[in-house]
Formats: structure tokens, C-alpha cells, sequence
């Protein structure tokens, strides 16, 4: 063993003060280092190089017959049987939108961090009711387009300046004809008023974030074209750096709960289809945005890595117009919602790597419960005026946000060489410099790579 | 003189955007800046040290708060100018601490208190003939009364659909920027024609009342009645922001002002608001009884001195009724030329007020030449706004926001009064506002352009320019920092931004919230 992952077999032991967490620590990291990404080989195959049995389960069909009440849904009723289209695939991959398709409450964490270590975060204690059945079928069947089809409130509890700041979040089934995405209403603290905004623009990431609009919302399948690239095999979304080796979760029903970090598996540890080495066999599809549905749309091709099973979607490229890779964002998922089976999976945590301006931000659902809300809520909670009354309802607390800059999230894998003919995963060869010290150092390193400051930086974390 | 100026502000901002390109640095320099950003980033005393252990402490009390440090400096000091003797640099030095607690009793039943202390150090940390207004008016410099000290003080009970809050609280109506169905509060205009939304919530007046809202489905209905009143405080004589067209000492007789009391019931004020949502669409009505907050001075004698009839003058507050609408209404605009689907809001807001008191010189005269009257008249004034908010690419907003004023039935001899167009039958300001972060500082940095045009009729027509450049910098999610030139250009030495034309302006801002 070198001394490098001596260090980071070492660092979350040594700060462990409590002699359980030292124990699950010493049997649970081992395992995590068997599983690290580097000790694996690559395995993606491209279509031509599919296995039959995935051929089997592929109808590279492109023309499929379409549902005679809205024409630009396939016919074959959700949720489809196979073998799947790539087009179906997509269908099934929309169901996991970063906001589940079920009543909840939630604490959303969010934040980013910049090259240089400035954090942003913050917190929202948010509730959500969809107004028609769950899922993507009550989305796309149950409310008419033109129509809001859920209701998102967010009660803002961090940073102290944006404390008790909230939001109304209207979400529109649209369509080519009804463009509205979303009604917004904003309750400002400072002004004492409840402001109705324009709806963000869907391809603009919100100030201060690496999220777009579009990456919280979901885009509606049909406004992409679906290819099958063919198949991946991956062992690691989310990356924890070495400096944070446990998190402390709000876990429904059982209150806070001390977690390694290297415990969190990519799926929960609830699903049933992990490989015998750990890994999630993925279909990896390529997405590209239709003109005459999203037209002057920034991204242009979205690259989706969907466990092949529940088709929940673990990582995502973008590009623009020109194949530069715009962002990469790689979700911890876990079954939140037992109740809905295979499509109760939801995120945890969300990475988006913002590669034109290196910014790192993250997302987290912690605490999450499924919510039924009674009548008198549904009517009396999700209204602009209800903002004014500055009632948090439920209060969930949390205590995962991040302390110290080189606790942040690490910019995820770049998969660089695979599936060459559709996706180049270059970055400017600044932010490449970064990437590599923080192979190198397992955690953010914010000063000039190689200097003597970014060896200062590296070497204390690593003895910690 | 205006040369100069600008090339003063071209030097701002010159220094401005080479302080925000430290993100751009590369090298010993780029590493220093993080190692301030890493610092930081963790930079929160109060939160870790207070806060926490408090909270930990009392797990059903809640406490906030922050501590701010605003500066702003003239640009050029000009000695006399019109009644103001401008001996000063500093406009405020102003330092406030505020803390907002609040103790969950019960299911519903909170207790809520915030409490600020605020000291201005521009009468002490320079020397000016001009500044006296603190030994007058201590408020003017330290906040020590209780009525100051105590912000807000009151209990809140909470059922799904009602809401009851008793004790001393502030109420924002409306929506735009600006005042227009806003009027249930007083206000404390120390910064004259720089007091702004942003700083209502810390300029406004609260009042003892009791506030109650009953909700039904996407309707709701509130009701207040104030048993106390507290009225506007102005710039005074020997503030740096009284206004120079006014004389600081007026040879008339001013007696005490006559204000409304708490102890008498027919003296108590009352207001009603519904809103509702219908889609796209949300809309409401006010209707609020109660009194003027600035009184107005009605004459009750004469007194002949120095071969002059001089008036006895008692400022009074009028009873006003008030009714209001508000709406707003959102839509995106599909395949615009450069900017593709323009998403954008529509606000408007206007207010129609009942018999609102106006100073009317021309009796003022008749009652110096011997003709007793009492000096005012009553007239209905109407103010309104339509703003119309565009969300660019870019991560930009821009708003255009026309307000209008007018006093129906104007007189020339009318003074200012509630409402009205200012010192004018009309007045209209169409604001324009831009919005936009600094991608290059991954949005830390954020600037933002007002410009707030005064045009009014028949008489005045232009009446100055105010331009406010902002710049933000976020420095860490705890510590936030501004700088902001104010600029006053136009108009003539009476007008409402003419007369503050040599208090060209800029200021910091520092807070640290925790």
C-alpha cells in the first residue's frame, strides 16, 4: 500500500473520537477501498458491442406508433415493457426528476464551492403535493398543459441572511402551445412582501449555484431525441473527499444517524441489483435537445447514465452546440418511498460540476418523508399569502451542511475515452490541473496546483 | 464641477472592477485569495460562539441576528447651500446591531422579539456647524428610548386558516417598489430622497395593533386595528439630509403637535386587506382608516410682533381613508429576437386617498394680512404604479417601473401633502432598474443600476435625476459587502432631487449576519 492511500485508509479514523465509529469505520472502509473506481476496469460497450442479452432488451426502433390523445407520447402504455426504445428509456428516466413525483417533506441543502474556496450554501425546509397521481404518468396524463401540476413551497432556514425567506413554486405541465413552465412567487424577508418573479430561464444556472433551472425541473421527454450509445458499468457517482469521512444523515424515523461516508452506496443499499463487486450496470443514452421544442436552448446534448434496471439516471453530461462539455452532474440515490416500488427511488445527493466556471455544487435531500397532507393543508399551505404568515409548518432540521471548504463534494469522475464518438470530456487545461490535485490530495486543493501552497494544503488533511 | 465628478466616478468604478478581478489572478496572488476565501468561509463568532450554544441551551428560542456598518461620504463639500450650511463630508456613520428572538410556547403560540440599537457617528467623528440635530434630538445620533430599543415585541397564534399577532409589529402592504399601499407604519425619512425599499425594514416605525388574517382556499382577509400611533420622523434642522430649500428657523409661533392618542378610542385606527389567486393572476384590495403620519399645520392665531402679523401654528394629524387595489400577472413570451422566451411579471398597485390636509400658502397670506382662516385645505389625492419585470439571459433582470402621482384638484398655493404629485398637480418617476452578476466572479460580485427620473406638471416639468450604481460582493455566506454611488443631477434648487444636487454621494456597506 502506498503512503498516499495509507493516508486515505487513515484520515477518517483518526478523526474519529468515538470508539463505534471507529469500528464501523475499520469495517467498512476496507470494503470501500476494494470497490474504488481507479481498481476497476473499464467496461463500457458500445452498441455494436452489447451482449446479447442486452440486445434483448433494446428495440433500436425509432418510428414507434404514438398515443392517439397526445401525439407526441409513444402509445405503449407507460411503464412500457421490454425490450425498451431509447425513447422509453428516457420516459423511464424522467420519472427520477431531482423533486420527487410524490407528496414530501424535505430539507434541501444546496450549495457550491468555488476554485478558490468561497462557499455558498444554503438551507430550505420544502414541501411538495403534486395535483394529480404520482409519478410521470400522473404528470403527463392527470393535468392539461397550461396547467401547474404540483405545488413546491421552500421555507429558507440558512444562511442567517436568507433566514425565513420562502418560496412558491407552481410547476406547469407544458407543451409547444403552453411554454409558462412555472409560477413563482418569492416571500422577502427584507421587504416584508411576497413578490411574484419571472420564471427563471430553464438553461441559466441560478446566481450563485451551478444548477440550472431545468436540472431541478426536469425537462419533458418528448422535448429530446433518444439514442442508446450502449452499456457502462459504474462503481462511484458522489465522491466524498478524505476529509470527510462520516455524515451525519437525517434519516426518516430514526432521527440523526452517523454514517461513513463510504457506506452511502450509489443506490441505497436497499436496491437488489448491485454486481457482486459493487457496481450498477447502466444503459448510457444519449439525449439531444429538439429545436422546435426548446428552440435557442443552451445545451444541446445530454448524456445520461441509467442503472439498468429502474432506468434511474446516476450521471448526466452536458454539451453545447459545439461538444463542450458544460456540466456533469452524478446523483446518490436510495429508495425513499417503499410504497412505490421500483420508482419510489429518489436522490440524496446531487453533484454539478459547472466546468466553464469550475464551480462545484451540490444538492441534498436530507430527512426526507413521504407527506399525505390533509385538505386544510393542501388548501391553506401552498398559497402566495401563506408566506406572509412566516410559519414553518414542520421544521426538519439537518446536520450535513458543509463546514470547511475541503469538506466539499469532489468534482466527479471524467470517464475520459469512453464512448469517444459522442462525448469528449476535455476541460480547460486549468481546471484538468485542479482535477489531478485533487485525485492526487483526495480533496479539493484551492491554491495553484504544484505550488508550495497546494502541497501545504495537501499534506495536513492527509495526515489528519 | 460636473466634469470632475465624473471622472470621479470613472475612478470608482475603474477601482471597483481591479478589487473584483482578484478572482481572475493567477499565481501567489490567486493562492492568497483563497487562502482569505478559505478563511472565510468559516468566519461566523457570533453563530458558533452565541447563537448555538444558545439555542442548544433553549431548544424552543430561536435567535438571529446582525451587525451593520454603513458609510456614506459627499463626494464634494460645498459649504452654504441654499439653508444648509454643507461644513460636512460624512452623511451617516451609522452602526446598528439587531437581534430578533422568538420562544416557541406551543403548538402555535410563539413570543417574538426584536430589539436594535443603532449609533450614527457622523455628529461626533467630525467636526460641522452644520450637524447639530443631536442635541436636540438624541435619536438622531443613538438610539435609547424604549420606543427606539424595542423593535418589535409580540405574541403570534396560529391555526391553519387564522392568524392572530398582538403587539407592537411592522406591516408591509404592496408589492412594488416604493411606497404605495404601504401606509400602515411610519416611517423614519432621515435619508430624505436616499431612503429606499431595501432599508423600509429597518426605517420603519412598527405600532402596538392587533393583526388578524383568516384564510380560505386561495383567498385571504386581514384585519388591524391599531390602538397606537406613531407617525413619520423627517429629516430635521441640522441633519445632513434636511432639505436646503427649507429654512432651518421660521419666525412664526410652533406649538406642540396635536397627535392622536392611545387612550381614546375614537383616536384608533383600522385596515382591511383580501387577496386572491386566481391562476396567472393574483390580485387585492386595501381599505385602511387612519391618520396622516405627518401633521399638518393649521393656523390657531396671530400674533402681531415687529409691525408683523405672525402665525400661531399647531400641527395636526388628519384622519384619511385610504383604499388601495393590488395585482400582478406572469407569462413568458415565446421565440423574442436575442433572448428567446422572454419570461416576465406584471405588477400594478395604486391608492386613492380621502381628504388629505395640504398647507395652503395662499391662506397662509390672507391670515398674515389679517384674514383669519386656519391656513389648509382638503383635497383627494391619487398615487399608482405599473411595473413590468423581465428575467434576461445572463442571470439579469431588468424592471421598468412607472409611478404616478397626482393631487386632484391641485391649487398652486398647496404645499406638500399625502399622496399627491409633489409640489405639482402630477408627478411621474418611470424607474428603470438593471440587475446582473459577474459570471467571472462566479457571481460574488453584482451590480445593479437605478435611475429614477422626476418629471411633474404643470408647473416644475424636470426635476432632477437620481442615478444609483450598487455593487455587491459576497465575501462569505456570513459577511457581505456593498459599495454605492448616489448621484443627484438636474432640476432647480426647489426641486425634489434639484435641490440635493451637490450631495453626490457614495457609501459602504458592510454586515455580518449570524
Amino acid at each position: 500500500m502506498n503512503s498516499e492511500a495509507r493516508a486515505v485508509l487513515l484520515a477518517p479514523l483518526a478523526s474519529c473520537r468515538n470508539p463505534w465509529r471507529v469500528l464501523v469505520a475499520l469495517l467498512v472502509w476496507p470494503l470501500s477501498m476494494l470497490v474504488h473506481a481507479e481498481e476497476h476496469a473499464e467496461q463500457w460497450q458500445s452498441l455494436e458491442q452489447m451482449s446479447a442479452q442486452d440486445r434483448a432488451l433494446f428495440d433500436p426502433n425509432t418510428q414507434t406508433p404514438r398515443d392517439a390523445a397526445i401525439p407526441y407520447i409513444p402509445a405503449e402504455a407507460y411503464p412500457f415493457q421490454a425490450p425498451y426504445t431509447a425513447e422509453e428509456m428516457g420516459y423511464r428516466s424522467s420519472e427520477f426528476v431531482h423533486i420527487s413525483r410524490w407528496p414530501l417533506a424535505i430539507v434541501d441543502l444546496f450549495g457550491v464551492v468555488t476554485s478558490s474556496g468561497y462557499i455558498n450554501q444554503g438551507v430550505s425546509v420544502s414541501y411538495t403535493a403534486p395535483l394529480g397521481r404520482p409519478g410521470l404518468e400522473g404528470y403527463i396524463r392527470d393535468v392539461k398543459p397550461g396547467e401547474p401540476y404540483a405545488r413546491w413551497t421552500l421555507f429558507d432556514t440558512f444562511p442567517p441572511e436568507s433566514e425565513g425567506a420562502q418560496q412558491l413554486w407552481l410547476p406547469y405541465r407544458t407543451d409547444k402551445e403552453h411554454r409558462t413552465k412555472m409560477d413563482f412567487y418569492v416571500y422577502s424577508e427584507q421587504l416584508r412582501r411576497v413578490r411574484r418573479q419571472p420564471q427563471p430561464r430553464r438553461d441559466q444556472r441560478f446566481p450563485d449555484n451551478s444548477q440550472t433551472f431545468d436540472d431541478v425541473i426536469g425537462r419533458d421527454p418528448w422535448e429530446l431525441e433518444w439514442q442508446l450509445l450502449g452499456t457502462d458499468v459504474i462503481y462511484e457517482t458522489v465522491r466524498f473527499p478524505n476529509t470527510r469521512p462520516t455524515i451525519t444523515l437525517n434519516a426518516h424515523g430514526q432521527g440523526f444517524v452517523e454514517r461513513p461516508s463510504a457506506s452511502l452506496k450509489m443506490m441505497g443499499d436497499a436496491y437488489p441489483h448491485y454486481r457482486p463487486d459493487g457496481g450498477v450496470d447502466c444503459w448510457v443514452v444519449k439525449a439531444t435537445v429538439r429545436e422546435d421544442w426548446l428552440p435557442g436552448y443552451s445545451e444541446k446534448t445530454l448524456i445520461f447514465w441509467l442503472d439498468k434496471h429502474l432506468f434511474y439516471p446516476l450521471r448526466m453530461e452536458k454539451y453545447n452546440a459545439a461538444g463542450e462539455l458544460m456540466m456533469i452532474e452524478t446523483r446518490l440515490a436510495d429508495l425513499e418511498n417503499p410504497q412505490r416500488g421500483d420508482f419510489g427511488y429518489a436522490s440524496e445527493i446531487s453533484v454539478y460540476w459547472n466546468v466553464e466556471h469550475d464551480l462545484i455544487g451540490y444538492s441534498m435531500h436530507d430527512g426526507q418523508a413521504p407527506r399525505q397532507w390533509t385538505e386544510e393543508e393542501q388548501k391553506t399551505i401552498f398559497t402566495p399569502e401563506f408566506m406572509r404568515r412566516k410559519w414553518l409548518i414542520t421544521p426538519i432540521k439537518t446536520q450535513a451542511l458543509i463546514r470547511e471548504p475541503d469538506h466539499f463534494f469532489l468534482r466527479p469522475q471524467l470517464y475520459v475515452g469512453r464512448f469517444p464518438a459522442d462525448r469528449k470530456p476535455t476541460v480547460p487545461a486549468e481546471v484538468q490541473a485542479r482535477f489531478d490535485a485533487q485525485e492526487a490530495a483526495g480533496h479539493l486543493v484551492f491554491v495553484t496546483p504544484g505550488s508550495a501552497a497546494a502541497q501545504a494544503q495537501a499534506e495536513p488533511k492527509a495526515a489528519q | 464641477m460636473k466634469i470632475r465628478t465624473a471622472g470621479r466616478r470613472a475612478a470608482l468604478l475603474v477601482a471597483l472592477a481591479m478589487g473584483a478581478a482578484g478572482h481572475a489572478m493567477a499565481g501567489p496572488a490567486s493562492d492568497m485569495f483563497s487562502e482569505v476565501d478559505r478563511a472565510m468561509a468559516t468566519f461566523d463568532p457570533v453563530g458558533k460562539y452565541v447563537r448555538a450554544p444558545i439555542e442548544r441551551a433553549v431548544p424552543d428560542l430561536r435567535f438571529k441576528g446582525f451587525v451593520r456598518q454603513w458609510t456614506d461620504i459627499l463626494l464634494e463639500q460645498q459649504g452654504q447651500t441654499g439653508f444648509q450650511d454643507q461644513d460636512y463630508r460624512f452623511l451617516q456613520l451609522q452602526n446598528l446591531l439587531e437581534l430578533e428572538t422568538s420562544y416557541h410556547i406551543r403548538d402555535g403560540l410563539d413570543l417574538n422579539a426584536v430589539t436594535h440599537v443603532m449609533y450614527d457617528g457622523a455628529y461626533d467623528w467630525q467636526r460641522s456647524a452644520g450637524l447639530y440635530a443631536d442635541r436636540y434630538e438624541q435619536s438622531a445620533e443613538l438610539y435609547t428610548s424604549s420606543e427606539r430599543l424595542l423593535r418589535e415585541f409580540y405574541v403570534s397564534y396560529r391555526k391553519p386558516s387564522f392568524d392572530l399577532l398582538v403587539g407592537k409589529q411592522q406591516i408591509a402592504w404592496g408589492k412594488m417598489d416604493g411606497q404605495f399601499i404601504d401606509v400602515i407604519n411610519g416611517m423614519d425619512h432621515r435619508e430624505a430622497v436616499q431612503l429606499e425599499s431595501e432599508d423600509y425594514e429597518w426605517r420603519r416605525m412598527p405600532a402596538w395593533m392587533a393583526n388578524a388574517t383568516y384564510h380560505f382556499g386561495q383567498n385571504s382577509v386581514q384585519l388591524l386595528y391599531i390602538f397606537d400611533f406613531e407617525q413619520d420622523r423627517q429629516a430635521l434642522p441640522g441633519m445632513p439630509w434636511y432639505s436646503p430649500a427649507l429654512p432651518q428657523t421660521s419666525a412664526d409661533i410652533m406649538l406642540p403637535v396635536r397627535r392622536p392618542q392611545a387612550d381614546k378610542f375614537s383616536d384608533h385606527e383600522y385596515g382591511v386587506r383580501f387577496d386572491r389567486m386566481q391562476g396567472s393572476l393574483s390580485y387585492g384590495f386595501i381599505y385602511y382608516y387612519g391618520w396622516d403620519k405627518n401633521a399638518v399645520s393649521h393656523i390657531v392665531g396671530t400674533e402681531l410682533s415687529g409691525g408683523q402679523n405672525l402665525l400661531r401654528l399647531e400641527p395636526r394629524h388628519e384622519r384619511l381613508h385610504h383604499a388601495g387595489i393590488t395585482a400582478d400577472y406572469a407569462f413568458a413570451l415565446p421565440n423574442m429576437p436575442l433572448v428567446g422566451t422572454l419570461p416576465m411579471v406584471v405588477r400594478v398597485e395604486g391608492l386613492y386617498t380621502n381628504g388629505v390636509r395640504f398647507v395652503d400658502f395662499g391662506k397662509q397670506a390672507l391670515a398674515r394680512g389679517g384674514l383669519f382662516n386656519d391656513g389648509t385645505t382638503k383635497r383627494d389625492t391619487m398615487r399608482a404604479a405599473i411595473a413590468t419585470e423581465f428575467g434576461l439571459p445572463g442571470r439579469s433582470t431588468f424592471i421598468l417601473q412607472a409611478s404616478y402621482y397626482r393631487t386632484l384638484a391641485w391649487t398652486q398655493n398647496l404645499g406638500p401633502g399625502f399622496g399627491g404629485g409633489f409640489g405639482d398637480e402630477w408627478t411621474l418617476i418611470p424607474v428603470a432598474f438593471f440587475s446582473r452578476p459577474f459570471g467571472f466572479t462566479r457571481d460574488r460580485l453584482t451590480m445593479e443600476l437605478t435611475a429614477f427620473p422626476v418629471i411633474s406638471g404643470p408647473d416644475r416639468g424636470w426635476q432632477g435625476l437620481k442615478t444609483k450604481l450598487r455593487l455587491s460582493y459576497k465575501i462569505s455566506q456570513f459577511v457581505k459587502a456593498q459599495l454605492i454611488y448616489n448621484g443627484y443631477d438636474g432640476g432647480a434648487t426647489s426641486d425634489t432631487y434639484g435641490q440635493y444636487n451637490h450631495w453626490d454621494n457614495v457609501g459602504w456597506e458592510l454586515s455580518y449576519e449570524f
